[in-house]
């Protein structure tokens, strides 16, 4: 096929590729509702990020906005004068790498786990019930937390303090709330997160597991030696996708979870902007910001793909 | 055979998305622009008719034969915002028959007809935002934040308004009355005279109270406090005491409790602190933050409130729960509360759903808050900052507000005397019953005609507070408006919170460029360096506190002093008194 198309004169691919849309129409035809909701809501929204570049006002269009000053980086030399910037910078930083090290390798364990249980039944029990909290809000998620870990009226802490110890700060010290911020989202996620490295796992071919049983491998050999290498592109293509993601942040949980005694810690890029920009009105400020997250998670992105592609994995392009 | 369907495949998507970009843009682009020029026209509209009724005939029509009789010849349509505080039993804010009242009157009496946009209570500023950037805000907006009016100002989307109420003056002769100058000039800018907002009423200027558990009083043998040191007694008496107070309970006990907004919940304490002769441009100056926290004072005042919540006179977990969360009042309620600070009739409000309802309900008959008067200054005396008339909800139109002057006869409509203390207190018998010398007592209504906002201040928006056509009137029925609550305990809050008070002056310096977008940024930073600070430990308060003041001033609250104090020179010179 691949040598009959280089053979082929001009003419005669053409009249391929009437063939070839005539044959899968439908399939473009499929494609096209989604295309549209990509280009609707998430392309031509993207005509507003020039007001990073200038002086926004609510009653022009964007293209007749002035141009802010210092050629128009105004607002991105305004945001890195500002310690509150940098200070969500940091949080964002700091919190978005610690979930990637305890955050990332716990739905891949859980799956690991999980994969090695016998009894089917009670490993569906178990997967259902890691699943649910995915499924909750972080609003929810807060007031459950609230009630466990409240300093005076938190479940925990009142056991705590019933047994005669001291009551854990977790919501209201910032070193134990970043703890607490973390916990909450690896519950949140890890039960959700394994469904691709389950899946993963169920397409490696068991015969491996079988020949390698016959040499005599045990459960952790075959883990280390099969399952493993088995789901590491599916590991590798998720850390780079995650990575890409390092300086970006979900709005709720932290604007759920944060309080006034621990913002030091738990101000983010994404609640920084809800403040300044929804709040406050200075959109152009906030725009900047955002347009300066995504060009930092756009170059990991591309920085992760090419070192797992350098080293010999596929990457996710 | 991949790489080709790949290839086809990508280049299908991207003939795909010019096309519809290219629809997108152009189809976005020409409404953009015609609405600009509308709006433009429409800012123009005003001033072409001063033009011309200054140069024709003084007495002329200033509407050029629209509005005949006060009605207009062709029916105009107007929206306008009202609040949705989302309570459990409400009304639909937008359709109830108190709307329906406005909408008919409205039309019979100018052929406008009205339309309800529900905007939320609690997320007012950030809802308002929106709707102006989105071109879909209301024609008449109000808001309690003049910080977000003036950036909208300067961005070009709100109307001047200062033509509209002065040329049409003869039309709108409630409104004139009913605010007067004070109100409605009072954010004029004094250089260029422009006018963003007039500033809507209040009937009452009570501003907020301290509230005391009289039965827990009463059990301890202790009279009600009179001073901050017999304040503290009584709190440290209650929580010494919480085991006879609450019995099983007794872990639940909160003394005192105070929110995140300390700086309102603790209000009459902190500004016991600041010296009462403070001259008027210190307080101006000092002023930016409306919870006093540059003030001269509030730090020794967050000291001793540092101090008790260290001694678990407060409540542990204040911080934890933000803005409409309702923990805190369901705790008031349950009776595990000894004494608060809030608006000056809190507890009584909200009929049925009131805090003192619901204590009696669930504590037992005789337990009850009380207002004290307490936190003498550091002369002896009683200093309570109220506020003027004026600096409570603003009325403002955007520029794609097309109908201004349908608008500024609404606001003429919805001042007039007979419409505030209709849509206050009802009709007789549904809402309100009259006693025997004439005073009005409200009680709980059901259905269409549930007022969400008290005296439906909601509706009656260059109004707040109870305004009938009689004020002697007035003063009486207000203490009985509080359904299901003892008329002598209102009359008490009324009166403590009226003696030995302070009302804030306007001093209109014109715009302050600093201020711009600050609002919201430095009050959640405000927010922050109270609640750090009153729940540091003792030994680190001073470091906690400085620090976060420091914060607070390099964060734009200095830009904002200095600005202040240099406008407040170029206005009023060497002197630190406003002239009288």
């Amino acid at each position: 096929m691949k040598k009959e198309g280089k053979k082929a004169p001009v003419a005669q691919k053409k009249q391929s590729f009437g063939v070839y849309m005539k044959r899968y129409w439908q399939l473009y035809v499929l494609l096209a509702l989604p295309m549209l909701y990509l280009l609707i809501f998430k392309y031509v929204p993207m005509i507003y990020i020039q007001i990073a570049f200038k002086k926004y006002s609510i009653v022009q269009s964007v293209w007749e906005m002035p141009l802010a000053a210092n050629h128009g980086f105004e607002y991105f030399i305004k945001a890195f004068k500002n310690r509150d910037f940098i200070n969500a910078l940091r949080n964002t930083l700091v919190l978005n790498l610690l979930d990637l090290v305890i955050g990332f390798p716990a739905p891949i364990i859980f799956a690991l786990i999980l994969n090695e249980l016998v009894f089917k039944r009670f490993k569906r029990v178990v997967q259902t019930i890691a699943y649910m909290p995915h499924f909750l809000s972080w609003v929810i998620i807060y007031g459950l937390a609230l009630q466990i870990f409240a300093p005076s009226t938190g479940f925990l802490n009142m056991i705590l303090t019933g047994l005669g110890f001291e009551s854990i700060p977790f919501l209201n010290d910032s070193a134990h709330w970043v703890g607490t911020y973390i916990f909450l989202g690896v519950w949140q996620s890890f039960g959700w997160n394994s469904i691709v490295y389950l899946a993963a796992i169920a397409g490696i071919n068991s015969e491996l597991y079988e020949a390698a049983s016959v040499d005599g491998a045990g459960r952790f050999k075959k883990m280390w030696h099969i399952t493993l290498p088995g789901i590491k592109p599916t590991i590798v293509v998720l850390l780079v996708m995650n990575l890409g993601n390092i300086l970006g942040s979900s709005f709720d949980r932290p604007f759920a979870l944060q309080n006034n005694l621990v913002m030091d810690a738990a101000e983010v890029l994404a609640t920084f902007v809800y403040k300044n920009g929804i709040k406050g009105l200075q959109f152009s400020l906030t725009t900047a910001v955002g347009f300066f997250q995504s060009i930092v998670c756009v170059i990991f992105l591309l920085l992760a793909n090419w070192i797992s592609r350098k080293l010999g994995e596929r990457g996710i392009w | 055979m991949k790489k080709k369907l790949l290839s086809v495949l990508l280049a299908g998507c991207m003939v795909l998305s010019l096309a519809a970009c290219g629809s997108g843009d152009s189809g976005s682009a020409p409404q953009d622009t015609s609405g600009t020029q509308t709006t433009q026209q429409d800012a123009a509209a005003p001033d072409t008719a001063k033009e011309s009724d200054g140069a024709g005939d003084a007495a002329a029509d200033p509407t050029n034969g629209e509005v005949v009789d006060g009605k207009f010849v062709e029916t105009r349509k107007i929206t306008v915002e009202v609040y949705d505080r989302g309570n459990d039993d409400g009304s639909d804010p937008t359709n109830n028959n108190y709307t329906k009242y406005i909408k008919e009157q409205m039309l019979a009496q100018h052929n406008v007809e009205v339309e309800f946009v529900a905007v939320p209570r609690w997320t007012e500023v950030e809802q308002i935002n929106n709707l102006l950037a989105a071109g879909d805000a209301p024609d008449i907006c109000l808001t309690y934040d003049y910080p977000t009016v003036q950036t909208y100002a300067n961005m070009g989307g709100v109307l001047d308004l200062s033509s509209y109420v002065d040329d049409y003056r003869d039309m709108l002769p409630n409104l004139w009355n009913w605010l007067g100058e004070t109100n409605i000039y009072w954010d004029k800018d004094p250089v260029n005279g422009t006018l963003w907002a007039i500033e809507g009423k209040r009937a009452v200027t009570n501003r907020i109270n301290t509230f005391v558990r009289k039965d827990w009083l009463d059990k301890l043998g202790l009279k009600e406090p009179t001073t901050r040191q017999e304040f503290e007694d009584m709190i440290i008496a209650f929580r010494d005491n919480a085991d006879l107070l609450l019995g099983a309970d007794a872990d639940k006990m909160i003394p005192y409790s105070v929110s995140f907004d300390v700086g309102w919940r603790a209000a009459l304490l902190i500004e016991s602190f600041i010296d009462p002769d403070v001259s008027d441009y210190e307080y101006y100056v000092n002023g930016f933050d409306d919870r006093a926290l540059t003030q001269n004072g509030t730090k020794e005042a967050i000291r001793l409130l540092n101090k008790w919540y260290n001694d678990g006179l407060l409540w542990d977990d204040f911080a934890l729960y933000g803005s409409g969360d309702s923990t805190e009042d369901d705790m008031i309620k349950a009776g595990y509360v000894g004494a608060f600070m809030h608006n000056w009739d809190y507890p009584y409000r909200d009929g049925e759903n009131s805090i003192q309802t619901n204590l009696q309900r669930m504590v037992g008959p005789d337990a009850k808050f009380v207002v004290v008067d307490c936190f003498e200054d550091i002369k002896g005396g009683h200093n309570k900052f109220i506020t003027s008339s004026a600096g409570d909800r603003k009325i403002f139109f955007p520029t794609t507000n097309t109908e201004p002057l349908a608008s500024m006869m609404y606001l003429d409509f919805i001042s007039s005397p007979e419409v505030i203390q209709y849509l206050q207190i009802g009709e007789e018998g549904v809402t309100h019953n009259k006693l025997e010398d004439g005073t009005i007592e409200i009680q709980a209504a059901t259905g269409d005609d549930i007022q969400n906002s008290g005296f439906n201040i909601d509706y009656t928006i260059t109004c707040n507070g109870l305004h009938l056509m009689d004020d002697e009137l007035t003063l009486k029925s207000m203490a009985y408006s509080y359904s299901g609550i003892d008329p002598e305990l209102v009359e008490v809050a009324h009166k403590v919170c009226n003696t030995d008070t302070r009302p804030a002056k306007n001093v209109n310096v014109g715009a302050i460029a600093a201020e711009e977008g600050q609002g919201p940024t430095l009050s959640s930073k405000r927010d922050v360096v109270y609640d750090t600070a009153v729940s540091a430990a003792v030994e680190d308060f001073d470091k906690v506190w400085d620090a976060g003041i420091a914060d607070y001033l390099s964060s734009g609250g200095q830009a904002i002093m200095d600005e202040r104090a240099e406008k407040w020179k170029a206005t009023f010179g060497d002197t630190t008194a406003l002239p009288e």
